[in-house]
């Protein structure tokens, strides 16, 4: 006899609906899986095995044959358990009723017990079989909370098989969760105060512009001045998550597994920081079971590369198209795969291997070539895509003995947000995030502001590329001062981090 | 002591004589040679195959002048003539003998041709061109490869060298030194390397002078390859590249002490702008004490590792203290060159930032203590003065008044 049952699977961080068939036959007894099911998936045939035998029911003696349809689509987790558990009762007709289940989307892995348990990506699948027309869904009791983020889903928590089974075939109704709402505030501190940083006004002001226009940042300086410290203090200066961004972003730390399932939407904007050692598909996603990486997770945040120039090359190199396009692609034997990736790249580095390249007070014991060598591993399109340098240096006794001027990180976050609400009613969008196209055609500068522009260009032989960000960063820089319009001291300020030309 | 580098107090013993050993005039000087007796064109085919020969250098090559009387006589006596040579290596026989097989005018041409295609020109000590300069610096190299004018040569030169590794303060001052003296009509001689020579170079030329590159390379292969444009650059502005080793010959390693010799010989006086212990900048300072030139040197901060061999120089008295580029001129005896293009005026807080910084150079963080402006404003107003070339960060985070600053400064 034939059931089928619905679910979901996950494709990089995007849901997509999956249908459960189960069949039944007379034959030796047996149970496969097919559909380019992977190894977890396999594995569903034990777990589904000692959980419908230890939930009281019967596992059929027969030949029993599952798909997982797409079946082109490879398929991997432990989220098929239930599904295919509920689909073998439906066609061994230990689960009669089954209208249910035609409307009803299943998710969830199988303790041996028949426990029901949750599962990564639980947001996704449910947004992906809810935009199929199935108005329900079972999932984990834990998971109810991510699932019902998704409005109009109903979505019922089932602790066991039993209870799943009872609710469907109509005995014993479950619950309907609570739709989960967005918190509206932001909880905590998650870094650093920049009251704790003192000095380096520079690198102080390049941090809040940065933050304000989602500019990318980097920092370089010997080691100790404080550059870490600094760009940690990041994590608290940026304004909370839009409501559609948060959705999009808490989406991609479900599928990652990364969810407080009690708090499964976010609210404050990713800071990611991982450490130099890490591989290129960490950072960027990828790998046999495609996962999102650093970069996709830090969506809509802050991907904070301490010590930059220890990274890999490769995984450097990678971070190109990220920056450019705001997304990764990761090409795979059945084609390529999308994930969103737009972030703000804070990046820190000494000037050369030793560090004390420029350093007053030490000699640096670098050889030329290797330090050429060693800030080379940033290469040319990368560092094109980075619109503020600031050059830092030990702060004088003079100046770190002042403390009278030092700014906490509360003043300089309003000044954050308000530039923020100005480019969000202006443009909807970041000024770091505009288009190539669009500002190509038009800057957003009076024509004072583009004469100035271009009579600085001439005088510092800047590309048109860097023309261009610099643009966007006089803009925000406009935006922090609440001017309308770009002036001739914002083009400046912003001119002021175009970095040194290489002579 | 501050730092790892630092070796103990500045010594007595001397910076300079550790670093070349002074060479006896009868050695190698060209005295007693009679340049002028000399049959130019029948000899320079052989001044080119000799100055070839491995091993042959300024004082070797005057040594055969000296006991074989020509080029040409040395040429006929074969090996022979490797034994009047302070040092033979070990490829010389073998060299010497290929450039016999292929014949003085032969090898002569090809390195003729091999000189053009890299846009340049064999000079010998017979040529009229020669420069006076170094004619009058024993042992004087005897054949040059030059690209540009020779005639830049002919002027008052001075030689401004420094470390590769140079520090804002010591751009700084490169570039005020190398501006002051092109607007006075010297030519700027250095050695195109990165760091000091480079800036000197740069900003001889962008005040609209003269300046003389010596490379420790062949013409057709400029180093450092990053300084290429700057390289063309020079020549198209009347300058000249000029190089001791002849083009289209095996790569080899860059000659930086040959380079030296040359350079403190072109010149009139050799300023240090900043160099640290056994930087290469002391052994032209050496040479150039060597020829008789004058040397000067720009002291740096007693804790500035990258100053200690200037402030050597002249804790030991080898070199004069440079306190201006103004009292460097007067040194000289050249007279001050034009006012710089005028500027107009400046408004409230340009005025307020320029006049800090022409105190003390400075970084930003400390120009927000000595003006009380706010960051933004600050970093805007020091962007504007430096595309008005009033000020220069030289890459670093210290901003440093250009020389029009200063002069505007001496006005008001």
């Amino acid at each position: 006899m034939l059931a089928e049952t619905l679910s979901a699977s996950i494709v990089g961080v995007e849901g997509l609906p999956v249908r459960v068939e189960v069949d039944v036959a007379f034959g030796l007894p047996a149970l496969t899986i097919v559909g380019l099911a992977g190894s977890q998936v396999q594995e569903a045939r034990e777990r589904v095995r000692s959980a419908l035998r230890n939930s009281g029911f019967e596992v059929p003696a027969r030949r029993i044959t599952i798909n997982l349809s797409p079946a082109d689509l490879p398929k991997d987790g432990t989220g098929y358990d239930l599904p295919i558990a509920v689909g073998i009762l439906a066609a061994s007709g230990q689960l009669r009723d089954v209208d249910r289940l035609r409307e009803t989307a299943l998710v969830g892995e199988l303790g041996l017990d028949g426990a029901v348990r949750p599962v990564p990506g639980t947001m996704a699948l449910a947004a992906a079989s809810f935009g199929a027309g199935i108005p329900s869904l079972i999932v984990a009791g834990a998971a109810t909370g991510e699932a019902a983020t998704v409005s109009g889903l109903r979505v019922h928590g089932a602790a066991s098989l039993g209870e799943a089974v009872g609710h469907l075939a109509g005995v014993r109704d479950l619950a309907v969760a609570e739709p989960t709402r967005l918190p509206a505030t932001v909880a905590g501190s998650r870094g650093p105060d920049l009251a704790e940083v003192a000095g380096q006004p520079l690198a102080r002001r390049g941090l809040e512009i940065a933050l304000a226009g989602h500019h990318n940042l980097a920092l370089c300086g010997p080691p100790g001045i404080g550059k870490t410290l600094l760009l940690r203090c990041a994590a608290d200066l940026m304004p909370p998550l839009e409501d559609d961004e948060a959705i999009e972003v808490s989406r991609i730390y479900s599928v990652a597994g990364l969810l407080d399932r009690r708090a499964p939407l976010l609210r404050e904007r990713p800071f990611r920081s991982p450490h130099h050692t890490i591989s290129t598909q960490a950072l960027v996603g990828g790998g046999p079971r495609v996962r999102p990486g650093e970069a996709s997770l830090a969506h809509r945040g802050i991907l904070l590369l301490d010590e930059t120039l220890q990274f890999r090359t490769d995984a450097l190199d990678a971070l190109r198209e990220p920056l450019e396009g705001g997304s990764v692609t990761i090409a795979r034997v059945d084609g390529a795969l999308t994930m969103p990736a737009r972030f703000t790249l804070l990046a820190a580095f000494n000037p050369c291997p030793c560090g004390w390249r420029g350093s007053r007070q030490r000699a640096c014991t670098c050889e030329d070539a290797a330090a050429r060598r060693y800030l080379a591993r940033l290469s040319g399109p990368l560092r094109d895509r980075i619109d503020l340098w600031v050059t830092m240096a030990a702060p004088s006794a003079l100046s770190s003995a002042r403390t009278d001027g030092i700014e906490p990180s509360a003043g300089v976050a309003a000044r954050i947000g308000k530039a923020w609400r100005r480019q969000l009613r202006r443009q909807g969008i970041a000024n770091g995030d505009l288009p190539a196209a669009a500002l190509a055609e038009d800057r957003g500068l009076g024509v004072e502001a583009e004469g100035v522009l271009a009579q600085r260009a001439r005088r510092f032989r800047m590309s048109p590329r860097r023309i261009h960000r610099a643009a966007r960063v006089a803009r925000t820089i406009a935006d922090l001062g609440g001017a309308d319009e770009v002036g001739r001291e914002h083009i400046d300020e912003a001119l002021t981090y175009r970095g040194a030309v290489d002579s | 002591m501050i730092g790892v580098g630092a070796r103990g107090p500045i010594s007595s013993a001397s910076a300079l004589t550790a670093a070349a050993p002074p060479l006896r005039p009868e050695e190698g000087g060209w005295l007693g040679i009679d340049l002028a007796a000399i049959d130019r064109e029948a000899e320079v085919p052989y001044w080119i195959a000799i100055s070839l020969v491995p091993g042959v250098g300024p004082v070797g090559f005057a040594r055969l002048l000296r006991r074989y009387g020509s080029a040409r006589a040395a040429w006929a006596a074969g090996p022979a003539l490797l034994t009047a040579l302070p040092r033979v290596p070990d490829d010389a026989v073998a060299g010497l003998a290929r450039l016999h097989r292929e014949g003085a005018t032969r090898v002569a041409d090809r390195v003729a041709l091999a000189a053009r295609g890299s846009g340049g020109t064999i000079l010998t000590a017979l040529d009229a061109d020669y420069p006076a300069a170094l004619a009058a610096a024993d042992p004087r190299p005897p054949v040059l490869y030059l690209a540009g004018d020779p005639a830049s040569m002919s002027r008052t030169c001075v030689a401004i060298v420094g470390t590769r590794r140079a520090s804002g303060y010591g751009r700084s001052c490169a570039a005020e030194i190398a501006e002051e003296l092109a607007r006075a009509g010297v030519t700027i001689v250095s050695g195109l390397a990165l760091g000091i020579d480079g800036q000197a170079h740069l900003a001889a030329i962008e005040a609209g002078g003269r300046s003389v590159a010596v490379l420790p390379s062949p013409l057709d292969r400029i180093y450092p390859p990053r300084h290429r444009d700057l390289a063309a650059r020079l020549v198209a502005t009347g300058g000249a590249l000029v190089s001791e080793l002849a083009p289209g010959s095996a790569p080899g390693k860059p000659d930086f002490a040959r380079r030296n010799r040359i350079i403190a010989g072109l010149a009139r006086a050799v300023v240090v702008v900043e160099a640290p212990d056994r930087s290469g900048a002391l052994l032209t300072a050496a040479a150039a004490i060597e020829h008789g030139r004058e040397v000067f040197a720009v002291p740096g901060p007693i804790d500035a590792i990258a100053s200690r061999g200037c402030n050597r120089l002249i804790a030991d008295h080898q070199a004069t203290i440079v306190t201006s580029a103004a009292a460097l001129l007067h040194r000289i005896g050249a007279q001050p060159g034009g006012q710089p293009v005028s500027v107009t005026s400046l408004s409230d807080p340009e005025a307020l930032v320029l006049h800090a910084l022409l105190e003390r150079p400075a970084s930003i963080e400390e120009l927000l203590g000595r003006t009380d402006m706010a960051t933004g404003p600050l970093a805007s107003t020091l962007t504007l003065l430096e595309a008005r070339g009033l000020v220069e960060s030289y890459g670093g985070a210290t901003f440093h008044p250009t020389l029009t600053a200063r002069r505007i400064g001496r006005q008001n």
